[in-house]
């Protein structure tokens, strides 16, 4: 019998090796086990491995994102910086036209509710407004496209000024701030009358010939009146501000503070023409004529 | 001492392919290393130190894969001598053969853990079969990664290998 054994062993080792372990598993198939002390230990040893394993390949990669892939980043930088510089001035610019558009746009709305007057739009390219002198804007449109003197200049916010000296290309507007700047109004409120002439200054005009007796408040709006034979009726020009009753003279004394900021204006419009219902028309005045 | 120095070889690479797969696609990529050692001691091993050396790399599967006890031990040594046997009919050579080998291996392995286990639990928690392509991918890749590990495990063996004196070569 030994020496069958001894014969066999090989074979019997192997064989107790294939069946113990299936037994093991068809005993413990239905009810898993825990882990032995054995199991614990083995478990215990691989841990720090795949700790210091883990370790390591995280060590390498964070060496290889941190400086290896970093070669060139320099130059990156430069290039993404030189890129986020060309595309912020071209967002400003688009940035621009978007404006200009929208200015363009109330221009044209504003335009299109006043069908009776024919109207030429224009760019200011020229702005002096300084204390010495006439205070003027010079717009890119001239007689060569029907532009003439003492034309209106409105936006759509209210009046400008007038054309005051044309050439074949461009035209000098008197902006309403200036001190030869005279403009016959009504309180659109109670459609008192009154003239509103320049201080020499951009921010500011003032009031005169409104008479003392008229119902007139801080606040109140200015529109043209359509008696100087300049301005169509009805444009805005200013609010009242600071009114100073006068208890002695004829008239009372107001600031006006304009519609328009002239220091502001880039595209403007030109009334070439329009409609003069009832208006006292200055007997100098012939536009034909002056064309 | 050779196939316990297998099985600590083994439990290395168990150890290392776990941390190599958390890195390499979070475990989405299946890989079966100590089917290269199964497959190592079935061509290089004795008959007893092998099979010795095989039952350990099976427990040590069992240990690391969460298998019922006894399940991998079971058929790392049955993959020793199906191995075994197939080395008596076919001279496997090369590494490309190694890698062949290494990939059924890991396939025969995968699927009878498949079988064994389906046919000894319930219902309800028995694998299904839509686990065989993922067996499949496993055995393609442990193919392709085996070769790689040819040359350890023969300088294992080597370690233990006696010159004879007066022994010509």
């Amino acid at each position: 019998m030994l020496a069958l054994l001894k014969r066999y062993r090989e074979l019997l080792l192997v064989a107790a090796l294939l069946v113990v372990p299936l037994g093991v598993f068809f005993a413990h198939a239905k009810k898993p086990t825990e882990r032995s002390g054995v199991d614990r230990a083995i478990v215990w040893f691989l841990t720090p491995v795949e700790r210091a394993l883990g370790w390591t390949v995280r060590s390498s990669l964070e060496g290889w994102r941190g400086y290896v892939a970093l070669r060139g980043s320099h130059d990156r930088a430069m290039e993404f910086s030189r890129r986020v510089n060309v595309l912020t001035l071209e967002n400003q610019q688009l940035l621009s036209e978007r404006e200009e558009a929208a200015r363009v746009r109330r221009l044209l709305a504003f335009a299109e509710t006043t069908p009776e007057r024919t109207h030429v739009g224009a760019r200011v390219i020229g702005v002096r407004l300084g204390p010495i002198g006439l205070q003027l804007l010079t717009l890119d449109r001239g007689a060569d496209d029907g532009v003439a003197r003492m034309m209106p200049v409105v936006v759509a916010d209210g009046v400008v000024g007038r054309v005051h000296a044309v050439t074949a290309r461009t035209a000098d507007v008197l902006v309403l701030t200036d001190r030869n700047s005279s403009i016959a109004v009504r309180v659109e409120r109670t459609r008192a009358r009154a003239n509103v002439r320049g201080l020499g200054k951009p921010d500011a005009a003032r009031l005169d010939y409104a008479l003392r007796a008229e119902d007139m408040m801080e606040g109140d709006r200015l529109v043209t009146a359509g008696t100087d034979g300049v301005f169509p009726r009805g444009l805005p020009v200013g609010k009242v501000t600071k009114l100073a009753p006068n208890p002695h003279g004829l008239f009372q004394d107001a600031l006006v503070s304009p519609a328009v900021d002239p220091t502001r204006v880039e595209e403007v419009l030109v009334v070439t023409r329009w409609e003069r219902t009832g208006e006292v028309q200055p007997a100098a005045y012939v536009p034909e004529a002056k064309k | 001492m050779k196939p316990l120095a297998h099985v600590a070889f083994a439990l290395l690479l168990a150890a290392v392919q776990a941390s190599l797969l958390r890195w390499l696609g979070g475990g989405a990529l299946p890989v079966a290393l100590l089917a290269a050692c199964l497959v190592h001691q079935g061509l290089h091993g004795g008959n007893v130190d092998g099979a010795v050396a095989s039952a350990g790399i099976g427990y040590v599967l069992d240990l690391v894969s969460g298998t019922p006890k006894g399940l991998m031990t079971f058929l790392a040594v049955a993959v020793f001598l199906l191995v075994r046997g197939a080395s008596v009919a076919v001279d496997v050579r090369g590494r490309a053969a190694f890698g062949l080998l290494s990939g059924a291996a890991a396939l025969a392995m995968a699927v009878g853990a498949l079988l064994l286990v389906r046919y000894t639990s319930p219902a309800e928690t028995a694998p299904g079969l839509r686990l065989v392509p993922r067996a499949l991918l496993e055995a393609v890749l442990t193919g392709l990664a085996a070769p790689a590990l040819a040359p350890a495990l023969r300088r294992i063996d080597g370690l233990f290998h006696r010159e004879e004196p007066g022994l010509l070569r």
